[in-house]
């Protein structure tokens, strides 16, 4: 579960995330939308930790991660908008790494890592050095690594920027099974179809403050349009209308 | 060359935009430290003054001893500025964040080549410059010259090292020409290290202070012949110290002539230089681009890391350390260049002329001084940069169940170890061949043993309080302000150390000689005060940079 309180950020005197509350459910995928610079990626920060809030709470899995942030920390995992991982470790290292980072024990490790580069295609290169790897396989990586400690909850940013189809699909199919389990998705995207398949509640933001929160039907009955795909909900809660005209000048 | 100017000119501003940028508290910051390194560039003033003011009052040969000095350290400059242009031109011609944008950019490879060169010889070459400036300076205060020997010098400077970096840098175009294949340019890579850590051994062993030594010369006359002699006369070095000389003399011709010289080779240089880069550099940029396809065995953790961190995060991130630190082809060779410096090190002391056990004693405690401007040189190059060089990979740990004070830790331990080895190694072997007495070569061997941990804790603060994790260099993090202040703490505080065991070290004599007796009272204020030295070295970088680490955010 993630609890957001009020949460603000603020950078000199721009505010980039202002007085966001939010609550995403145990077993809920929560797809967090909204255009460039509306202070998403602030958020996944503030809420992994990387950034201190100016202000506000944030709770995950009943933790506060202000204050018992390791027991926070063990809770989640975090698939950053850039896949960045020390290029002078193998694949197989790298997750290694992170299993014993996030205290997998051994036994474990030793099963669950061949099967998850097994499962990413990326056993042929597992012995490889991560400088090697292109973005995607960096992707798949970084997505394996979380997928290996079982986290109750999973902050993703951008998380299918880079995949082929076959893969893209692989993740939406274990974001899915994942949240059956009850695991708790907040993910950050652009591409609105994914958003929109996959989610079970949005969150429109813009310039740091959440304007529109619900499931597809309360968005489309907010925005005041009918048969519209989230696409021109989107483009209507976050300005359609500036879109046709710049459309009109090219 | 519109495009250089554009590329050029987005530097500036992005200078710019960083200083106009800053908030007070940063500027402040900023400002203090900055005058620190004004203070630190003052003692050396002070040192070099010192020194050649000595030189000069030498009878009959003081001027010639005053030029020879620097004719000498004119080359030391030439040949430090050329290695390091060819370590920093590696990553910034071929590994730099943005060059894939720059060669996919509608502007030529050489607008992008001159634009990345310069920028290696910038950073190659910048604080070996700045640290001329006080040497300059020392030598007009001791000649008695005006500012138009210190304008001469600042004309001479810039083609100097631009003409040495150039050579560098051109080492660097034909290695990743010639082999584009990742291993075998790791190979050479190591070999030429190698070959330069052997040549600096066999020039150390040559002995080349029995020269300046008239008593190592059997003939007055061969002594002068030397130091009238040019230093490496084909080399650059030689012709800035003659121009230096003809400003100094106040012959504007002479000097005039060498300007041209400079400007003239240097221009000549660089501009067979970018004809070089012109044949070879995209072949070697697109072949840096490759990477290794390189299998690995799957490494495990050795016994003493088992035995020391166990299993869990700490453990790993040391394992993590180890891995990524011995497969960095550019540490191999800083690690051979500091075998052959250690080695070199040991030899000058076995060959220094002292006959009295007393002198080779003091010598011992002061080589406490030496070994510790070693151990901080290695600081500033292995530790310092050690949190920075978590890069963008940062967030990895920023969002494990970790807390910085643990990676801090961490680093701490994993530079801890090896610098360890080389202090006890200078401290001890030192010792031995100098046979220096029991309670000396005790007292700076724990010395050492302090001081190796001590720069190590210092390094790891300053560089927490100074993280740079987006540089692509190793060389930005070391030439940056914040390595310029743990340069000079560090300084300051093997000076200090010495001044402190000094008291215990002069009663000790006094005693020896029948001149004094053992003051157990002094020598607990000298321990209380090594211990509060040590105190703030330990803690107060430690502290502030845990919690700048802590509020960092990118």
């Amino acid at each position: 579960m993630i609890e957001l309180e009020g949460l603000t950020k603020r950078f000199g005197t721009h505010a980039a995330v202002d007085g966001l509350t939010l609550t995403v459910a145990p077993g809920e995928i929560f797809g967090f939308l909204g255009p460039n610079g509306a202070g998403k990626t602030t958020t996944v920060k503030m809420i992994t930790g990387l950034l201190k809030p100016t202000a506000g709470t944030v709770r995950v899995a009943g933790f506060d991660v202000a204050s018992r942030t390791l027991e926070a920390k063990r809770a989640m995992g975090l698939v950053p908008d850039e896949p960045f991982v020390y290029p002078k470790l193998t694949g197989t290292e790298y997750l290694r790494f992170i299993g014993e980072l996030y205290g997998v024990a051994l036994p474990d490790m030793r099963r669950r890592i061949p099967e998850l580069l097994e499962l990413f295609e990326l056993t042929p290169r597992g012995g490889e050095l991560v400088e090697s790897y292109s973005h995607g396989m960096r992707q798949k990586l970084v997505l394996a690594g979380i997928l290996l400690h079982e986290p109750k909850v999973l902050v993703l940013d951008e998380p299918m920027v880079g995949l082929d189809p076959k893969s893209g699909r692989l993740v939406k199919d274990i974001f899915k099974r994942l949240a059956a389990r009850g695991t708790t998705i907040f993910m950050c995207t652009h591409v609105l179809e994914i958003a929109e398949k996959l989610c079970d509640r949005l969150g429109i933001m813009i310039e740091g403050r959440l304007v529109a929160c619900g499931t597809v039907a309360e968005l489309r009955e907010r925005a005041q349009t009918t048969g519209s795909d989230l696409e021109g909900i989107f483009l209507s809660l976050t300005g359609g209308a500036e879109y046709s005209a710049l459309l009109r000048y090219l | 060359m519109r495009g250089l100017g554009l590329l050029l000119r987005r530097r500036a501003l992005s200078a710019w935009n960083t200083l106009a940028h800053f908030s007070p508290g940063e500027w402040a910051r900023n400002l203090a430290f900055g005058l620190a390194g004004l203070g630190l560039l003052g003692g050396m003033h002070y040192g070099f003054y010192r020194l050649l003011a000595y030189l000069s009052t030498v009878e009959l040969i003081g001027t010639l001893l005053t030029w020879k000095l620097t004719a000498m350290m004119l080359l030391m400059t030439l040949a430090m500025t050329t290695i390091s242009s060819l370590l920093t031109s590696l990553t910034t011609l071929f590994y730099s964040y943005d060059l894939k944008f720059l060669v996919k950019a509608p502007v030529s490879l050489r607008v992008v080549f001159l634009d990345k060169s310069l920028e290696s010889a910038f950073f190659a070459s910048w604080m070996i410059g700045v640290v001329l400036i006080p040497y300059a300076a020392a030598l007009a205060r001791v000649l008695h010259l005006g500012a138009g020997f210190l304008a001469a010098f600042a004309v001479l400077v810039p083609p100097f090292l631009l003409l040495a970096a150039s050579v560098g840098i051109g080492f660097t175009l034909l290695l990743l020409y010639f082999f584009p294949s990742s291993r075998t340019r790791d190979v050479i890579w190591v070999l030429s290290s190698l070959s330069l850590t052997v040549v600096y051994g066999l020039v150390r062993f040559a002995r080349p202070e029995r020269l300046i030594r008239p008593d190592a010369l059997g003939v007055v006359a061969e002594y002068l012949r030397f130091l009238q002699a040019p230093t490496a006369p084909a080399l650059p070095s030689w012709w800035l110290t003659r121009g230096l000389r003809a400003a100094a003399a106040g012959h504007w011709a002479a000097w005039g002539r060498e300007a041209l010289l400079l400007w003239g080779a240097a221009a000549a240089t660089y501009a067979a230089l970018v004809a070089l880069a012109g044949r070879t550099y995209f072949a070697g940029y697109s072949g840096a681009q490759e990477g290794g396809l390189r299998r690995r065995r799957h490494a495990f953790r050795t016994l003493p890391e088992e035995l020391a961190a166990g299993r869990g995060a700490s453990s790993a991130l040391l394992w993590k350390e180890r891995l990524s630190f011995f497969r960095d082809v550019r540490h191999w060779s800083q690690i051979l260049l500091i075998a052959g410096l250690v080695f070199v090190y040991l030899f000058s002391v076995r060959r220094l002329p002292l006959n009295s056990p007393d002198l080779r004693s003091l010598i011992s405690f002061l080589n406490v001084g030496a070994a510790g401007f070693v151990l901080s040189a290695l600081g500033l190059r292995f530790t310092f940069p050690a949190v920075s060089l978590e890069g963008r990979a940062w967030w990895v740990l920023k969002s494990a169940p970790m807390t910085t004070a643990q990676v801090m830790r961490q680093k701490f331990l994993f530079s801890a170890v090896p610098t360890l080895a080389v202090a006890v190694t200078l401290g001890a072997a030192t010792n031995a061949l100098l046979g220096a007495d029991a309670f000396t070569a005790r007292l700076s061997l724990a010395a050492l043993v302090v001081v190796a941990l001590g720069v190590c804790a210092m390094g790891i603060g300053f560089g927490a309080m100074f993280p740079r994790f987006t540089v692509e260099n190793i060389h930005q993090i070391e030439s940056s302000l914040g390595g310029f202040v743990y340069m000079a703490a560090c300084l300051f505080y093997v000076g200090a150390t010495i001044g402190i065991l000094s008291w215990p070290m002069q009663m000790h004599f006094q005693q020896r000689f029948g001149a004094g007796v053992w003051d157990w009272r002094v020598a607990a204020w000298a321990g209380a005060a090594w211990l509060v030295l040590n105190a703030a070295a330990f803690a107060a970088p430690w502290t502030l940079g845990l919690r700048a680490l802590e509020k960092h955010e990118e």
